[in-house]
């Protein structure tokens, strides 16, 4: 306890500016890069660290882009990997109907996903939390019910993450402008501004003339097709097939990325490009994690102690919220 | 608005009494007709052994519940107690029962104190654990599969599988977890200030209940009871790995809430949670018996889940709900 308060190493000026700086979290990220450098010299600052740190970071971004717009309108949405694992299903039992387009199928489910989960909770008032993570079970029973258990590949948009650039992974390519899209539409639009007021009062919005219920039931339809539409990105890159198997760890990593990030589980403040940083972060430390020689199974308890020190702070000063 | 005559008056305010009950029956009844063998003895004793370790882990998330919060880590926590019985049973006997319920209700206290002392909302809270005590099942187990042997193995299991009156003793501790549980929630303070939490939790806090160390004991409760399903899981069982529990999450949830306690807190109570694990576990069996997959099994409870929650939630306390 000497290292902080009055007359110690850390005073609080120093803290005031840190939480008024930014992106507090560019320091952190610089400090886990130079402080894995530092241990593996050989292994971490390498090309093929990098470009494995890009496709984490591609990975955890274009899950957790759409849920940020859930998450900063206060509510949570979980059903990502259900459109992932159910998505997958469809374009592989639509491939012999539609052909090429079959793809479009994950946009399209997405939206629609989205727009079910948005009426439904608007309409119906219940907790977003214990909808999305019972259409999650509900998706992932579907796609294991239809496939029979075993992944289906669909080997035809595998060029759609040809490597382009040497050592930049396409995927982290195609993220790029979807990230541009998801901030654009946050911070440059009516929408965006709109939603931003709703996370931070749903009451004040309302009264300042919003109409509240259109644009949550906006906000997750929009969620749903950028993840639709990130997803067209991941199948491809992870060899053409969707899991039919639900992992608690695709759920929890991404929502790690968002708050990590530093988008308030409260809502109202944060943002996609907070998310693309967390992400970030996220990845680089998952890499330096598995760069020590550990059992994967401490790297996994490790991340996962990780995850809820970031929830925690995350969390910080959220009051008075009961059911979520 | 005209008054209602005094029969749907009733019907309307007790609808989240009446409706599951009316499912209970009209589920025994179809699953009857289609299956003759679903009353038979055996038909009985496969639902009373499915029911057991479910009412068990569903009357501690009752309780969370019931403050208005959510714990997410119940089936992680019932994993971890069973898998650390099966790893220490040779070294420690039956010590391994008050081992396996300390390490459980601290990772209770754990979610508690997230949840009240840092204001984080419960269900990230728990999720955020539950990935955690899968971290620490995964270490100590490492995939393997873990059978119960030997001398001291077989008192352990003597625990659920000691068949009293022609039912196995495991139903019997169900019960008595179930009557205990009742008798807490509507009898003892600690009950009362459960749904005055749930009910209003700055009404509570200004009649003098201590809110956050009540949410902290509710948690505690959560975690010793997902512990106690988890041993008991382990001596019925006789074996298991990081498997057990993979299709338990959404009949557990849907059990509490298709009993009828509302997930804004405040209602509801153990004896609710007992038709609700009625309802699931016996469309459960009955869906086995028609040779459902697993897999669409869990769709339905998904579907029931959301269904139940639309149904039950009070919408006259909230106005935003998130």
């Amino acid at each position: 306890m000497k290292i902080l308060g009055r007359n110690k190493l850390i005073t609080p000026a120093m803290i005031q500016t840190l939480k008024t700086y930014p992106y507090p979290l560019i320091l952190v990220l610089i400090a886990f890069v130079v402080m894995f450098s530092g241990l593996y010299p050989g292994r971490f600052l390498t090309p093929l660290n990098f470009s494995t740190t890009l496709t984490q970071f591609a990975r955890l971004t274009l899950f957790a882009l759409g849920p940020t717009i859930v998450l900063l309108i206060g509510s949570l949405d979980l059903s990502y990997v259900g459109i992932w694992m159910l998505g997958g299903v469809l374009v592989w039992l639509l491939m012999p109907i539609l052909g090429m387009f079959s793809i479009l199928v994950y946009p399209l489910f997405g939206l629609a996903t989205g727009f079910l989960i948005g009426v439904l909770q608007v309409k119906a008032k219940i907790p977003s939390f214990i909808l999305t993570l019972s259409l999650l079970f509900t998706f992932a029973g579907l796609a294991s019910w239809l496939t029979g258990g075993v992944p289906r590949p669909v080997r035809e948009y595998e060029f759609i993450t040809e490597p382009l650039i040497p050592r930049i992974p396409t995927a982290f390519l195609w993220s790029i402008p979807i990230i541009i899209a998801a901030v654009f539409i946050m911070k440059r639009t009516r929408i965006g501004t709109y939603l931003y007021a709703i996370g931070s009062s749903e009451e004040g919005a309302g009264l300042a003339g919003i109409n509240v219920a259109k644009y949550k039931i906006l906000a997750y339809t929009l969620s749903g097709l950028f993840t639709g539409i990130g997803l067209i990105i991941l199948f491809s890159h992870f060899g053409c097939a969707a899991p039919v198997d639900l992992k608690l760890g695709n759920v929890v990593e991404p929502l790690a990325a968002m708050v990590l990030g530093g988008t308030a589980l409260a809502g109202g403040s944060g943002g996609p490009e907070r998310t693309a940083l967390g992400a970030l972060t996220l990845a680089v430390i998952i890499r330096g994690l598995y760069l020590m020689i550990l059992l994967p199974e401490v790297v996994d308890f490790l991340s996962g102690l990780l995850i809820v020190v970031a929830i925690v702070i995350g969390a910080r000063g959220l009051k008075g919220v009961t059911v979520t | 608005m005209a008054r209602l005559p005094l029969s749907q008056e009733w019907l309307r305010r007790n609808v989240t009494t009446v409706g599951p009950m009316v499912a209970a029956i009209a589920i025994i009844a179809g699953f009857q007709v289609i299956n003759p063998r679903f009353l038979s003895y055996h038909g009985i004793v496969a639902l009373v052994n499915n029911m057991s370790i479910y009412l068990i882990a569903a009357c501690g998330l009752t309780f969370v519940i019931m403050t208005g919060s959510f714990d997410f880590s119940v089936v992680n926590v019932l994993r971890l107690a069973a898998l650390l019985c099966a790893l220490n049973i040779d070294k420690l006997g039956l010590l391994v029962i008050p081992l396996a319920l300390i390490i459980s209700v601290g990772f209770g206290f754990i979610n508690g104190l997230l949840v009240a002392k840092f204001n984080i909302t419960s269900f990230m809270a728990t999720l955020g654990v539950s990935f955690v005590v899968d971290g620490v099942a995964l270490y100590l187990s490492g995939k393997r599969l873990l059978i119960m042997g030997g001398e001291r193995g077989e008192t352990f299991m003597a625990l659920a599988t000691t068949r009293i009156a022609g039912l196995p003793s495991i139903f019997y501790w169900a019960m008595g977890i179930l009557i205990i549980s009742f008798f807490i929630a509507m009898c003892t303070p600690f009950g009362r200030r459960t749904y005055a939490v749930g009910g209003n939790p700055i009404g509570a806090g200004l009649s003098g209940i201590n809110v956050k160390r009540h949410r902290i004991y509710v948690f505690m409760l959560s975690g010793f009871l997902a512990g106690l399903a988890g041993v008991l899981f382990m001596a019925w069982q006789g074996g298991g790995s990081m498997e057990i529990g993979k299709y338990m999450p959404p009949p557990l949830f849907a059990s509490v809430v298709a009993g009828g306690t509302a997930l804004t807190g405040g209602v509801g109570g153990p004896h609710r949670t007992l038709l609700g694990v009625m309802i699931i576990t016996w469309s459960e069996v009955g869906m086995l018996m028609l040779a459902l997959p697993r897999d669409i099994i869990m769709v339905v409870f998904g579907l029931i889940a959301i269904v139940m929650a639309i149904a039950t939630i009070d919408r006259r306390r909230i106005k935003i709900i998130k």
